[in-house]
């Protein structure tokens, strides 16, 4: 008779929510980020960041207001090139390849990452257009495939079941929540790898952002997402790693659970416990 | 990283300060209160004092109520302030301390009774040796766990944890001697149980006192070591301590 049979013992780990305990140097890697400087004319705002982004997880970034969080999630998706007067080094790595590679195309690179904005900015179309849209200047025209990713995409935004009778009414007509479940459809729809969340909710009612936040924790199996928020419980609740970053610097980057818990560095505790920095 | 307890009042809310600066001091005075039972009762019981053992078990009541008292406004604070990191750590500890606390109380109850039994018995006590020096051991560590929590002073836990042991080693060679009595002496038999009693509850104080010692290390530290050997609460307390020691 073997010794378990005899006891009333249990799996221990099998009590762990997820059933997994995360490492990062166990990770796939989605983005690296390689001693990466920007200036917007002489002044620096990001010092040399080095991070790597893993992939189909949760990374947020926090710090206080002009700290570079927003500026460094820019810069996945090469949002920065718009801006006059700003020069970057160094390098972000898509797949082992650079970003600011010469060779890149910058409308795959968006297409490859893409992006939500604090604002729901809907076109002031039909809902069915706006999450179509991107199929349809990729140059997709067969209405089968089209018809199915929008429908794929607006479930996988959790908006199917509130919009299925009227996708050809304006998408203005929505309320703030569903208009961003509706960017947020529009931008899966063209399926990228990495979806960046620049404030995804803080337009938003507590309701609305908790389907938001739901809808996080559901994308996720599919794309790897960096939020930047400057609310930190919402980046306790829906992140799996989160980088505190502080006056252009990234102080420290890890495992959610312990970054809320038990910080390395004081900066970081001063941070998320509010006291003086 | 070193957690200081000037660090409680540094918040940009000056109302979170005075609020995790309360808990704090609360669950230093309900210490006060066991401390002095803890005290009390092991006096009562060498001296035959069954006034001051009445009188102990009766402050009891109070350690309950500030049990539920402080637990209450840790609730509060976790859901109005939603803490985290050190601020947090600091409820859960406070939180786990006060219920040592209260165990701890209940136990000096328990030893008031005894004297109590023991005095109407009027028997010539046995094994008082046994109790007048682990109670002091005792009396030792619950002072010292307390003034830990009051600096922060994770060495002085590390002690108090250093002390159960030998609390638990002199328990058990107690047990022993006292059984040598009852075999000798059956008519001992029910005044020495009153005192192996007594000896049980102290070493249960100890075990608190202990307890209490690893939630200071936890709310300082961040690292658990509740279930951890003496050689493991050292490493936590001082990560450089030399793996040879």
């Amino acid at each position: 008779m073997t010794s378990e049979a005899k006891t009333h013992a249990i799996d221990i780990s099998s009590l762990q929510r997820d059933n997994q305990v995360l490492n990062l140097e166990e990770e796939t890697l989605a983005l690296e980020v390689k001693d990466l400087k920007l200036c917007y004319g002489d002044n620096e705002a990001l010092h040399g960041i080095d991070m790597q982004i893993p992939k189909n997880r949760v990374t947020a970034f926090i710090g206080p207001s002009g700290c570079g969080k927003s500026t460094l999630l820019r810069c996945f998706n090469r949002m920065n090139d718009l801006v006059d007067d700003c020069r970057i080094t160094g390098q972000i790595l898509l797949d082992e390849n650079n970003i600011y590679d010469r060779s890149v195309e910058i409308a795959e690179l968006r297409r490859r990452v893409g992006m939500v904005f604090q604002k729901p900015n809907p076109f002031p179309k039909s809902i069915y257009e706006n999450v179509a849209y991107g199929l349809r200047i990729q140059g997709v025209t067969k209405k089968r495939i089209i018809d199915e990713t929008v429908e794929w995409a607006l479930k996988s935004a959790a908006l199917w079941d509130e919009v299925k009778d009227r996708l050809h009414e304006s998408a203005l007509g929505m309320s703030g929540g569903q208009q961003q479940r509706l960017v947020i459809a529009r931008t899966i729809a063209v399926k990228p790898e990495v979806l960046l969340l620049d404030e995804p909710a803080s337009a938003l009612d507590p309701i609305s952002t908790l389907k938001i936040e739901e809808l996080i924790h559901e994308l996720k199996k599919d794309f790897t997402i960096v939020i930047v928020t400057h609310n930190m419980q919402q980046a306790a609740r829906v992140s799996d790693y989160t980088a505190f970053m502080y006056m252009g610097d990234l102080i420290e980057f890890g495992v959610t659970d312990t970054l809320f818990t038990n910080p390395e560095k004081k900066q970081t505790e001063d941070y998320i416990t509010g006291r003086y920095g | 990283m070193e957690l200081k307890t000037e660090d409680y009042s540094t918040h940009i809310s000056q109302q979170f300060n005075e609020e995790l600066e309360q808990i704090r001091t609360q669950l230093l005075t309900m210490g006060g209160v066991v401390e002095r039972q803890v005290h009390d009762c092991i006096d009562a019981l060498l001296n035959g004092d069954a006034e001051l053992a009445e009188q102990s078990r009766r402050v009891d009541k109070q350690t309950n109520e500030m049990e539920v008292l402080i637990d209450e406004q840790c609730t509060t604070i976790i859901a109005r302030r939603q803490p985290a990191a050190s601020d947090l750590r600091l409820i859960i500890a406070v939180s786990k301390a006060v219920s040592d606390l209260e165990g701890m109380g209940d136990e000096a109850s328990r030893i008031c009774r005894h004297a109590i039994e023991l005095v109407e018995e009027g028997s010539s006590p046995r094994g008082y040796q046994e109790v007048r020096h682990i109670g002091n051991l005792v009396r030792e560590m619950v002072k010292d766990v307390l003034t830990a929590f009051a600096r922060n002073d994770t060495e002085l836990a590390y002690r108090v944890a250093k002390m159960d042991k030998s609390v638990d080693q002199e328990y058990r060679s107690a047990m022993r001697s006292l059984a040598t009595f009852m075999m000798e002496d059956p008519r001992s038999i029910s005044s020495v149980m009153n005192v192996i009693w007594v000896l049980r509850s102290l070493e249960r104080i100890s075990e608190h006192a202990r307890a209490m010692a690893t939630h200071l290390i936890y709310l300082v530290s961040g690292t658990d070591v509740r279930h951890g050997s003496l050689k493991q609460i050292k490493r936590a307390v001082n990560p450089d301590t030399d793996e040879q020691e």
